[in-house]
């Protein structure tokens, strides 16, 4: 069967079935997998029902919509925050913690999609935040995107673990972020707060700052504890924070961040992480997020939800 | 204290239950829906033809707890149709809260909505099963009675979807195979063509959807049967059938209704639009499967491997019994291979040999007339019930088949068998 704890995040939605079913890949049903029986990892729904019921055809696909640019802020050298006006239908879907987007330069050809988390979302206005890190080749004329931008969406798979914390309540939670990774806290702390957890969030501003992520928790009267890890102090700091009583530990970061989180926790099945394969298509077909899991599987992250330790400690 | 854990609160399950609990084990019941029974809520023939003797037979042993249950729910005692004598039909509203009582006052742990998802094996020994919400149970051994019908996937893929049956799959989470979690390969039933599975074989109509003339009568004498018109006359159906005990002549020429509180339709599906030309059901409607105009469950897709004292091979503590057992049909068949398999699982725990019922009691020449069978390509295209078909021609021919109770205690007591469910063991 399916493993367990695999879980296909697109399941259930208006985009599921998808072209993995039609070529017999689907990652949740056995009879979309070509095989005889049934046993599947039950959420709710029978991909296969669907399926049938839908002509024996995916649903549609994800479409590349135009965003108008409602505000571009240079945040720091090679950061740039972007507030983009979409349908509200679209901004709905992407208000839970781990939503992402593709984003691309209206002049480019597809193949410059690029990942972007959502930092926040005005649904009555229809507006999406999120704040791009210039780098490479897909980034580098972001900078440049006057009034428009391609946008493909809703994406949902920017949480490892988001099972795990979305089931939190009334809990002690900690949030460690750095960099451009500090963009995706908000949407989690959103939703860690509606279900009633108490949060403790770290923050390591590293090149990008704290000022563009001040603006936002103020309104949540949570006190963040600034460190860098750059020193043995911040460490330090991290450290004796992960050794207290936490339910679940949220890591937003590079893979380096993740892996020093984790190391020092000693029930790994409290942490999560934000996902950072490379991904290109977002939709389970090109590859470009395959990962191998602990036990030697082969995951696209771009849709599978796995464990957290089942991948980091294999990584690519 | 030796602990039993029953996955799945069917008859067969049920009946584990109550001969584990009386030969002195803890005993838990886990099941994925709310109410106990299963496919006992939708059906309700007992004690016809040769299901009589084995009753009777059960009953001896030392199990007729649940026997007394239906006989005593009852809405027609020793009734005929066609092909069929001196059936009951117990009242399907009434049966389960009183067997859920039975239960409770045998101090049964009875856990509902917890659907089993997988299993831990050690060394071929079932350490501990998993629930839906990641609970971990461990036991000193473990009875699967989880069935055999869907889900949904399956009756859509060898059926006609998902009908909504009583096991309401979408609501309470499908059926899993426990014996193929553990690794082992199931038997697969077919149909007399070769495709997987078969219909089940009657649907349950609405009384007050039917004309007063038809109630009266189904009250009074517990049957009714309307003429098909020539021309809609399908022998062909018959094939389709998990009960082959049904598939007669007058079931293709007639529409038969028997009286078990709602009206049974001894048919797998019937198309409404032509179930309502019939005089009296021009109003008719289904009450199980919802959807009967078009379909109804799969079953028979996951059948375990076993010997005749119902353990399952491949695993040293999990016995099994019920539809999950065997290609069986019934409440009947249940019941009796569910007792043993109970019984049996205190023998395993206490550590002395496991009771194998001898072939000349209907009930171990049924256990053991099946496994041999099942082995065949022809024999996995049959169905076994003592109320007919082939299974029932050859209880005659072996003269297994009587309805003399003093017959039947006398051949239980030459055997050394009277009561044995009866005693403590542990
Ligand atoms: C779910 C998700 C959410 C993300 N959210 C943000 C965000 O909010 N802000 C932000 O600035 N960045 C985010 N990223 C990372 C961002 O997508 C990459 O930095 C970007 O694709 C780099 O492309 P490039 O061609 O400019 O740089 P490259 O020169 O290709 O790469 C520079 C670095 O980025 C990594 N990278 C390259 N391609 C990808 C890719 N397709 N997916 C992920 N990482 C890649 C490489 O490992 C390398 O370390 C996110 C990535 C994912 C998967
Ligand atoms: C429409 C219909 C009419 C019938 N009419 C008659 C009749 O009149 N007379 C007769 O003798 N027989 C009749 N039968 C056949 C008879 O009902 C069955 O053969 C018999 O009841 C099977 O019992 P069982 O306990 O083996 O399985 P089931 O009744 O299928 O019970 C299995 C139980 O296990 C539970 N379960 C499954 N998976 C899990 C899991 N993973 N975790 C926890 N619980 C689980 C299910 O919810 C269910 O309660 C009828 C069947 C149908 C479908
Ligand atoms: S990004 Fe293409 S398969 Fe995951």
């Amino acid at each position: 069967m399916s493993d367990k704890d695999h879980i296909c995040v697109d399941m259930g939605s208006e985009y599921c079935p998808c072209y993995l079913a039609e070529m017999k890949e689907c990652i949740m049903c056995n009879h979309l997998q070509g095989k005889e029986l049934c046993d599947c990892n039950w959420q709710g729904i029978c991909i296969y029902q669907e399926f049938y019921w839908n002509g024996q055809k995916r649903k549609d696909i994800r479409k590349t919509v135009e965003g108008k640019i409602i505000e571009k802020k240079v945040i720091q050298e090679n950061y740039v925050l972007f507030k983009v006006k979409v349908d509200v239908d679209l901004a709905l879907k992407l208000k839970h913690p781990g939503s992402y987007i593709f984003i691309r330069h209206i002049e480019k050809p597809y193949f410059f999609d690029t990942p972007m988390s959502i930092m926040d979302v005005d649904e009555k206005n229809g507006e999406i935040q999120f704040v791009v890190q210039i780098l490479g080749p897909k980034t580098k004329d972001i900078l440049s995107c006057e009034n428009k931008i391609f946008i493909r969406a809703p994406y949902w798979n920017g949480v490892i673990g988001l099972k795990k914390l979305k089931e939190t309540k009334e809990k002690k939670v900690l949030l460690i972020g750095k960099g451009v990774g500090l963009a995706p806290a908000i949407l989690a702390i959103k939703y860690l707060l509606k279900n009633k957890n108490h949060i403790t969030f770290v923050i390591d501003p590293g090149k990008i700052g704290v000022d563009f992520i001040n603006e936002y928790i103020k309104d949540f009267k949570i006190e963040p504890i600034e460190i860098s890890l750059r020193n043995q102090k911040g460490v330090d700091i991290l450290i004796s924070l992960l050794k207290e009583n936490y339910d679940l530990i949220y890591s937003l970061g590079s893979d380096k961040l993740h892996k020093i989180v984790k190391a020092e926790i000693e029930d790994t099945s409290k942490f999560v992480c934000t996902n950072n394969s490379s991904m290109c298509c977002g939709e389970g077909i090109c590859g470009a997020c395959t990962c191998k899991t602990k036990s030697g599987q082969l995951v696209r992250m771009c849709k599978m939800q796995v464990k957290a330790e089942e991948i980091l400690e294999e990584g690519k | 204290m030796a602990k039993v854990v029953i996955i799945g609160g069917g008859w067969a399950g049920v009946a584990a239950a109550v001969t584990a609990k009386k030969s002195g084990a803890d005993v838990m019941i886990l099941e994925r829906m709310d109410i106990l029974l299963g496919l006992g809520n939708v059906g309700g023939i007992m004690r016809n033809n040769g299901r009589y003797t084995a009753a009777e037979e059960n009953s001896l042993l030392g199990a007729k707890e649940l026997f007394e249950v239906t006989d005593q729910a009852s809405r027609h005692v020793n009734i005929e149709f066609p092909g069929h004598k001196h059936a009951n039909l117990y009242d399907v509203c009434k049966v389960e809260p009183m067997v859920r009582k039975l239960l409770q006052e045998m101090c049964i742990d009875l856990q509902f909505k917890s659907r089993v998802v997988d299993v831990e094996v050690e060394d071929q020994r079932i350490v501990s099963i998993v629930l839906q919400d990641g609970t971990k149970i461990k036991a000193d051994v473990f009875i699967e009675t989880t069935g055999s019908t869907g889900p949904m996937g399956n009756c859509l893929k060898y059926g006609n979807g998902c009908s909504m049956c009583i096991l309401r799959c979408p609501s309470f989470g499908p059926r899993v195979s426990i014996t193929s979690k553990a690794g082992i390969k199931d038997d697969i039933g077919k149909r007399k063509d070769g495709t997987y599975g078969a219909f089940s074989g009657s649907c349950k109509l609405n009384k007050d959807s039917l004309s007063e003339e038809i109630v009266k009568k189904l009250n009074e004498t517990g049957v009714v049967l309307l003429p098909v018109p020539k021309e809609e006359i399908n022998m062909k159906k018959l094939d389709m059938k998990v009960c082959q005990q049904y598939a007669l002549k007058e079931f293709a020429e007639n529409i038969v209704l028997l009286d078990t509180g709602h009206a049974k339709l001894m048919a797998p599906f019937y198309p409404l639009d032509k179930l309502r030309k019939f005089k009296g059901l021009e109003n008719a409607r289904y009450e199980d499967p919802y959807a009967g105009g078009v379909g109804n469950s799969i079953r028979y897709l996951s059948i375990a491997p076993r010997d005749n004292k119902m353990q399952v091979n491949g695993l040293k503590n999990l016995f099994c019994a019920g539809e999950k057992s065997g290609l069986f049909v019934g409440h009947t068949e249940a019941i009796v291979t569910g007792s043993l398999a109970g019984h049996n699982s205190v023998r395993f725990i206490k550590g002395i040999p496991l009771l194998e019922l001898p072939i000349n009691t209907c009930i171990g020449d049924l256990i053991s007339y099946e496994r041999e069978q099942r082995k065949t390509e022809e024999g996995l295209r049959t169905r076994y019930t003592f109320a007919g078909a082939d299974y029932f021609k050859r209880m005659k021919d072996l003269d297994l088949y009587t309805t003399d109770t003093g017959k039947i205690k006398k051949r239980i007591e030459k055997m050394n068998l009277l009561n044995i469910y009866e005693e403590k063991i542990i």
